[in-house]
Parts: C-alpha cells; sequence; structure tokens
C-alpha cells in the first residue's frame, strides 16, 4: 500500500486506541447525512412507485380516451390488440353518480368494467378485501372501502343508484327509477382517496346507467414486460381510428409527476446540504490535525516525501471518512427504513392520529421504494464532498516546507 | 573524489532579519568519505541547523556547491534512499508502533515488504529494543524514542547520516548510550556521519570535529 495510504489510515485509526474519536464523530456526521438522504429519497421513491403502480394495476398503462363516447369499440380493442407490444386491452365507461344506502348519500365514480378482459388488464380481483370480484354481475357493485365506510353498506347490502340520465328524464318529464344493485364485495386499494370515490360495475350496467347503448368511455391497455409506455402509446396512436387517442400512464398524470419529482429534487437538494455540513467539519477537522502535526509533515519532508504524497495523506483521510460514512450512512438507511412503518404508526399511536395520517398521506403504510440510481448518486455525491473536504488542509499540508515545519513550536 | 559521500564548496546562507541580511553561512568546505563521522559544534544560532538542513537538501543555499556522491541534486525520493536524519526531538509518528516508524522509512521508497521488515525487527533488536517493536512512542522512554528514531534513520542503509542534537532532550548517560550506538553502527555500515552537538565529549568521539562560527567551518 503506498504510504501516503497506510499512514493516512493509520492516523484515522491509530495503533492501539480502539476508539478512534476524531474518526468516528466525522464518519457519523457524514453517516447520518446519508442516513437521511436514503430514508427521505426512498420514502419519495415509494410515494411515487406506489403511485405508479396503482395506476398501473388499477387502470394498465395506457389509457385510450374519445373526445365523446367510442364507437364499436370490440373493433377498437380488436385493432388494439394486433399492435405490437399489447398484452391485452379492456373496455371502461363510467362517471359520477350517487349512491344511498339506510338514507346515507355518497357521489363516487362508477367505474364499468368489461368482466371478460379486465383481468388481463389491471389488477382489481387482488384489491378486493370481503366478497368476492366473481359475484360481480350486472345487478351488483363492488364498493370502495371508504365508500362502504362512509354510507354503511357491507356485502350483501342493497344500495340505491342514481346516475346523471336521471336528471335527463326528469327534464323531459320521465319517470327514471334509480337502480338497486347488491353489494358483491369491498376493494381497497389503499389510497384514500381512490378508496372514498369509486365503485365498481359490469360494464353493461354502467353503460345502462349513462344510456351510452353499446359504446365505452375509454379503453385501458396493459403492455407486454419491458415495453416502454410512451413507445406503447406511439403504437397504439398509429391504429386509432379519428377522435381517439392514447396517452400512457405517465402522459395522463405528468402535470404529478413533474411536481412529484419537482419535490424529490428539491428535498435531495435541501438535505445535501447536511453532507456539505458535515463535510465543513471534516475540513475543519482535518486542518486542526495539519497544524497539530506540523512537525510530522516536516519529518515526512525530511524522511523523502514528496508535497504531493503528503497532500494525498490528508485527501484520503477525506475519501476515507466519506467511504465509511456512506457505508454506515447506507446501513443506518436501510434500518430506518426496515422499521419505518413502526415508528411512523407508534407515533401515530402515541398521539392518536392515525386516521389524520390516512386521510392526508393517502395510503395506509408509509411506502418506500429505493432506486439504484438514487443510491448511486448519493453514494458518488457524498465520496466526492468528502474528498474534496480533504482537499484544502491537503493543500495546507503540501505547502508546509520541511525545514520551518520541524522549526515550528 | 568518487569515494566522498559529501562534497561542499563555499557554501553560503544568509537571513533577511528586518532590513538587515545576516550571513549565517559565509563559504563552507566540506569533504567526508564513506564511514566517517565528523562533528559540528558551535553557539546556538550559529547555523549548525542550517548547515545539516542544507547537507540534507531541505533547504536551499545562495552559493556554493554541494555534491551528493557526485551528484548536484537531491530530491526528495533520492533523499529517502540516500540518507537518514536524526533530531533533537525525535520526530516519531505517535500513531505508529515502533517496528511501523522504523518501516515507514521503507515505505518512503515502496518497499514495505517481508525483508524490510525483518530488517526493521533486526535494527529494533540492534538499538536494544527488540522486545518492544510492537510499542507506541507514547510508550517509550526519551532514549528509547531516539533509538527508534536511530533505526528508522538507518533503515534504508544510507550512505550519510545527518544527526541534529540528538542528545539534547536526554540525560548524560542516556545521551551518551545514544552517541555510542549512532558511532557503532555507522562503523558497521560504512555509514558516513555528521553530528551537530553541543556536547564537546560527544564531539571528541568523532573521526573530526569542527567549530562553525562566524559563518565557517573551523577544525578543532
Amino acid at each position: 500500500m503506498p504510504w501516503p495510504l497506510y499512514l493516512a489510515l493509520k492516523q484515522l485509526f491509530p495503533s492501539g486506541r480502539r476508539f478512534p474519536f476524531f474518526t468516528a464523530i466525522s464518519v457519523l456526521g457524514v453517516a447520518l447525512g446519508v442516513a437521511l438522504l436514503i430514508v427521505v429519497m426512498s420514502v419519495m421513491g415509494g410515494f411515487e412507485f406506489k403511485i405508479r403502480q396503482m395506476i398501473v394495476e388499477t387502470e394498465g398503462e395506457v389509457q385510450v380516451k374519445a373526445q365523446g363516447f367510442v364507437e364499436d369499440y370490440p373493433a377498437v380493442v380488436k385493432r388494439i390488440d394486433e399492435v405490437p407490444g399489447v398484452e391485452a386491452a379492456t373496455p371502461y365507461a363510467g362517471g359520477a353518480v350517487m349512491i344511498e344506502f339506510n338514507g346515507k348519500p355518497a357521489f363516487p365514480l362508477i367505474r364499468g368494467l368489461d368482466l371478460a378482459t379486465v383481468g388481463k388488464v389491471t389488477q382489481l380481483a387482488s384489491y378486493v378485501v370481503a366478497g368476492s370480484f366473481d359475484d360481480l354481475d350486472d345487478d351488483s357493485v363492488i364498493l370502495g372501502s371508504e365508500v362502504a365506510r362512509m354510507i354503511g353498506a357491507t356485502v350483501g347490502d342493497k344500495i340505491e343508484i342514481y346516475s346523471p340520465l336521471l336528471i335527463e328524464k326528469l327534464k323531459h318529464d320521465e319517470i327514471f327509477l334509480p337502480r338497486e344493485v347488491r353489494v358483491a364485495g369491498i376493494l381497497e386499494i389503499g389510497h384514500q382517496q381512490l378508496d372514498k370515490s369509486t365503485i365498481y360495475s359490469t360494464l353493461r350496467l354502467a353503460q345502462d346507467l349513462y344510456g351510452l347503448g353499446g359504446d365505452v368511455h375509454g379503453i385501458d391497455v396493459r403492455m407486454k414486460p419491458g415495453v416502454n409506455e410512451d413507445d406503447g402509446a406511439a403504437r397504439i396512436n398509429a391504429v386509432l381510428p379519428a377522435g381517439l387517442r392514447a396517452f400512457s400512464w405517465m402522459d395522463s398524470f405528468s402535470d404529478f409527476l413533474w411536481v412529484l419529482a419537482l419535490e424529490k429534487n428539491m428535498i435531495f437538494f435541501l438535505l445535501l446540504f447536511i453532507v456539505i455540513v458535515a463535510a465543513f467539519s471534516v475540513t475543519s477537522s482535518l486542518l486542526i490535525s495539519v497544524v497539530r502535526k506540523t512537525r510530522e509533515i516536516g519529518l515526512l519532508g525530511a524522511l523523502g516525501g514528496r508535497p504531493l504524497h503528503v497532500a494525498a495523506c490528508f485527501c484520503a483521510q477525506g475519501v476515507f471518512i466519506g467511504v465509511l460514512g456512506t457505508a454506515f450512512g447506507l446501513g443506518l438507511g436501510f434500518a430506518a427504513l426496515a422499521v419505518r412503518n413502526d415508528v411512523v404508526l407508534g407515533l401515530a399511536r402515541i398521539t392518536q392520529r392515525q386516521e389524520v395520517l390516512e386521510r392526508f398521506y393517502q395510503f395506509s403504510e408509509l411506502p418506500a421504494h429505493t432506486s439504484a440510481g438514487d443510491v448511486a448518486l448519493i453514494i458518488g455525491l457524498t465520496v466526492v464532498i468528502s474528498t474534496l473536504a480533504g482537499l484544502l488542509p491537503a493543500w495546507r499540508a503540501a505547502r508546509l516546507k520541511p525545514v520551518e515545519a520541524l522549526r515550528s513550536e | 573524489m568518487s569515494d566522498q559521500v559529501l562534497c561542499v564548496r563555499g557554501l553560503r546562507k544568509s537571513y533577511q532579519s528586518g532590513d538587515r541580511r545576516i550571513e549565517v553561512l559565509s563559504g563552507v568546505d566540506l569533504e567526508i568519505p564513506a564511514g566517517e563521522s565528523i562533528s559540528v559544534r558551535g553557539e546556538s544560532g550559529s547555523g549548525k541547523s542550517t548547515l545539516l538542513n542544507l547537507l540534507a537538501g531541505l533547504d536551499v543555499k545562495d552559493a556554493g556547491e554541494i555534491s551528493w556522491a557526485g551528484s548536484k541534486g537531491l530530491r526528495a525520493g533520492g533523499r529517502a534512499a540516500f540518507l537518514g536524519m536524526v533530531f533533537q526531538a525525535f520526530y516519531l509518528i505517535p500513531e505508529l508502533d515502533a517496528r511501523a516508524n522504523v518501516l515507514m522509512a521503507a515505505r518512503m521508497l515502496g518497499t514495505p515488504g517481508a525483508a524490510a521488515r525483518a530488517r526493521a525487527d533486526a535494527l529494533l533488536a540492534r538499538v536494544g529494543l527488540g522486545e518492544r517493536t510492537g510499542h507506541l512512542p507514547s510508550q517509550l522512554s526519551g532514549g528509547e524514542r531516539q533509538r527508534v528514531a536511530v533505526a528508522r534513520a538507518l533503515m534504508n542503509r544510507p550512505r550519510l547520516l545527518l544527526a541534529d542534537e540528538p542528545t539534547g532532550n536526554l540525560d548524560e548517560r542516556t545521551g551518551a548510550a545514544v552517541i555510542d550506538l549512532l558511532l557503532e553502527l555507522c562503523v558497521e555500515t560504512n555509514t558516513a556521519l555528521v553530528l551537530v552537538t553541543h556536547n564537546a565529549a560527544h564531539a571528541a568521539r568523532t573521526g573530526r570535529s569542527f567549530l562553525l562560527q562566524n559563518g565557517l567551518l573551523k577544525p578543532i
């Protein structure tokens, strides 16, 4: 091992000392910054990942929308199915309705699903927490868990649905009775906004409620694994008739995703200052070390050490602190992520604010998704910042002339 | 002249002190063949350490010539191989044990292998510290630290050893033992020695003695 690296390690971990205080404090400073970055970036990534997962699992990766209605949808679905990269497509219809149970009203969106194909595109069945998706027929609905809670309905109850068509009929003095349907199941996606605003029915029931006849409002498409959603949407657009347009889920939610990305980047930038502050403390400690070791630096010169090697010795200490701090920080961060839900729920329980947490953060659990790119960025930047932290002390040490350094008091 | 380890001709060095220019060395001439030991005495501020720093290639001369075994320059890397230095304040690296301190000289040359470790152990044994190779400087007495410093100075088999008041921080008995050791080792290894000292008795034990006075080296 080159002597500057050897001496740097020995100065950080002196022989015969169990607890090198300066090293421990410096490493801990960097580690805390890295841990915080990992936790926050993972939670932010978790929100993003969860949202993506929910969108894709409930609506597919590509949505075909019409300016009005999709006419002759079986032909359109057939065209879409033939596009390379498409796994399956399923039509849907729906919109706002009013439901009532025991005098308690709610105003969710109804989403009519084609039972023959919906399972190939979405994974809604896996979110059913009571009853069964298989029990869904033209005389039943599946309620979002929060909708069910709001009106107090459970599986087997009968609820009434009022659609906007009722108003149209009333305008023409026609009598239109609400549709009475059975609750076939309760579905919980885990996103408060969706769970309290959506109910699911068969396609035919939604078409009846909206008077669509054989038309639908749109088509959800699932792409084969590995196919880029934007490329898929572009290919589908090439075969769609006029008036229809395919959007990838990222297009459909582009504003929301942009805000999410901006938020994540801003938080990353702000939290990076913790690492920078830790790096300043490393610089300060190493500068003190240079002053304290002036005679030793002079000795190194007298023994034949070149200024560049002396500089490398101090710079390497910054690098080692950065690498160790990053390693400990990653461990600390991932450990914190492993117990994040216990901590958050524990705090919520202590303050009796569990419901508030779910209402405001939309998720029943604190999601986390650590991307390799984020980890690489954190590691890279921390090591670079720590290396820079060692440069000033290294420069000071390299400038010392052996003769003057040896004479210093 | 090729057997000369060190050859100095007309060496001059001065320092600026306020408005005055103080000439510390005013034309020093010196020749030292391999294996010879010389001593330099003089009053405090007479320029002994300045002379030693110039001989070590650590300082820049104003005029004159210094030749190290025929070479006019001594680069940092070459210095580690050509000469060893012993200081009054020992200057051991506190984080390293005795063996590692001695090995540091070999590390400077990039040769800290098994042979170097064996030589470091042998040198420490030779200076009477064979049982204390794993001790840190803080666990050694002043005399022991200086013996580690002597072993370090000889680690790379230098042709020239420069000792700047090596007994200045030691009691008389320990100082005498260190001088004995230095002289013995230089004879054993055919190393030339320049010993800067205040102590007349120590100076008398070298082959030649000089007095540095008014910037000139005068034989005693």
